[in-house]
């Protein structure tokens, strides 16, 4: 269990630095594929490859960071290139099979992601009895549900935090998908269902406990970990508002002023974490309860 | 492994480097290009459109269509469904149901590639470039369509008609143009 956060200037300083990367790292990797789609489609399927080998590449020279710092960082961006990969491999396999979009708008690639929920589920099945995973919401569903024969909490050193940060990244971002996917979908709930309202208040909500949950964790690293699930769940949001007509996405639209506000956030907080980590080289944490 | 962060940076720069330093040369060219052919195709839409030459009409769904489960060639231009009969008919048509374009007048058009094309797909899978006049490029709405939310609409489009065969002819779609945002409805 995570402890009562201890809120000082400091914490809040490293979870607004944190959200701000993770959240324009998610706005940033929007608007590099509506560009590409845009201006020159012929090159996605190029830079899916490309996102995949750095994707592969990055996670292995994780190995040899000795912060979890770093290692989190570095995760992060790993994870971010193989979701790249990942939904060109969709949007690649959706124009093979001749996909079509939705009559409510969504995308080809969507539609086939919806439909891979019973692998996630299988996944998710796999990590909830993974007795050396650390999520807390599965360390949740393991003291609710009683699934363990021995106790839910899993102890000790990780070696290597990159690799679970970009599975991290990669599995929240896969759920989020999923789950709004399978909302928008008339034949299920549809955009203006029960569901996809209770979603919407569900996700702010969620969004705050966990920013004050991320609040107690006052170093980067467990902190941009943390930061990963509580930017999607918000992003929950983004996106629903969009589908509501409320919201013009500004990376779909592409609207500068609003994208250069947001690619200076990450630039900045890029800038930060980087001189952080500068700062403390060799740290390395040892958590009971932080993925 | 102190040499790690040289590593990482030559190979992270060997993977993208190439492409990157093309896209730098070709960014500008890209843009350009696309503004060029938005253009041009815009200019070439209007020009067709003030010369009869466009072919307004309003998507179909092919299954209910043909087997007469739905008659828009019988219901008012513009109003081709009930509530009820639109909502089946997007269904199938997302199930990919084959689309086609009823004309104002009468005509029976079947949306396809260009001609000469061999290997293609389903043209419900294809973004369509959208004509926007001044006050809809000032609102911000998308500029492109598919084929699938637009079932059941009134729109114009432009392209190159084929005779295909026993009435029923082929039209590969340059341009499309309509009023209204691409995606609307409340209960969508």
């Amino acid at each position: 269990m995570a402890k009562k956060p201890i809120i000082s200037v400091k914490s809040i300083f490293y979870t607004a630095v944190s959200l701000v990367w993770i959240f324009g790292l998610s706005a940033i990797g929007h608007i590099v594929m509506v560009l590409i789609e845009k201006y020159n489609p012929a090159y996605k399927f190029t830079f899916a490859w490309q996102m995949a080998i750095t994707g592969f590449v990055i996670i292995y020279l994780t190995r040899w960071m000795k912060s979890d710092g770093w290692q989190s960082f570095w995760g992060t961006l790993g994870g971010l290139g193989l979701w790249f990969s990942f939904e060109y491999s969709l949007m690649y396999g959706g124009e093979r099979m001749g996909v079509c979009y939705t009559w409510n708008g969504s995308y080809p690639e969507y539609r086939l992601m919806k439909w891979t929920f019973m692998m996630l589920l299988m996944v998710f099945t796999y990590l909830l009895y993974q007795e050396s995973v650390r999520c807390n919401f599965i360390f949740f569903l393991r003291r609710t549900l009683g699934l363990m024969r021995t106790k839910a909490i899993a102890t000790g050193k990780i070696g290597n935090y990159g690799p679970r940060t970009a599975f991290e990244y990669i599995m929240v971002t896969w759920t989020f998908y999923v789950l709004l996917m399978i909302a928008y979908d008339p034949e299920l709930f549809g955009p203006h269902s029960w569901f996809t309202y209770m979603l919407f208040f569900a996700s702010f909500s969620v969004f705050f406990y966990l920013t004050y949950k991320l609040l107690g964790y006052g170093k980067f690293g467990a902190n941009l970990r943390y930061a990963i699930p509580t930017v999607t769940i918000l992003w929950n949001d983004v996106e629903i508002l969009a589908k509501w007509g409320l919201l013009k996405e500004p990376w779909v639209h592409i609207n500068w002023p609003i994208m250069s506000v947001i690619i200076a956030g990450f630039s900045i907080s890029t800038y930060l974490i980087v001189r952080d980590l500068r700062g403390r080289k060799q740290e390395m944490i040892e958590s009971n309860d932080v993925m | 492994m102190k040499y790690w962060k040289f590593i990482i940076t030559v190979l992270v720069s060997l993977v993208l480097a190439g492409s990157v330093q093309a896209e730098e040369q070709q960014e500008k060219t890209h843009k350009e290009k696309y503004a060029e052919k938005i253009k041009a195709m815009e200019e070439t839409f209007w020009a067709a459109s003030q010369a009869g030459k466009t072919v307004k009409g309003v998507f179909v769904e092919g299954n209910s269509f043909f087997n007469g489960t739905t008659e828009p060639q019988n219901r008012p231009f513009g109003k081709p469904y009930t509530a009820e009969e639109l909502y089946a008919a997007k269904q199938s048509a997302e199930r990919n149901s084959k689309i086609f374009l009823l004309a104002e007048d009468g005509t029976l058009y079947y949306p396809c590639p260009r001609k000469g094309e061999r290997v293609t797909q389903s043209e419900q899978a294809h973004r369509m470039p959208r004509v926007l006049t001044k006050q809809q490029k000032a609102e911000g709405l998308f500029t492109w369509s598919t084929q699938t939310p637009m079932v059941g609409r009134t729109i114009e489009v432009y392209g190159e008609i084929y005779p295909g065969y026993a009435g029923v002819k082929g039209i590969h779609i340059e341009s499309i143009y309509f009023e209204g945002e691409y995606i609307v409805g409340e209960k969508d």
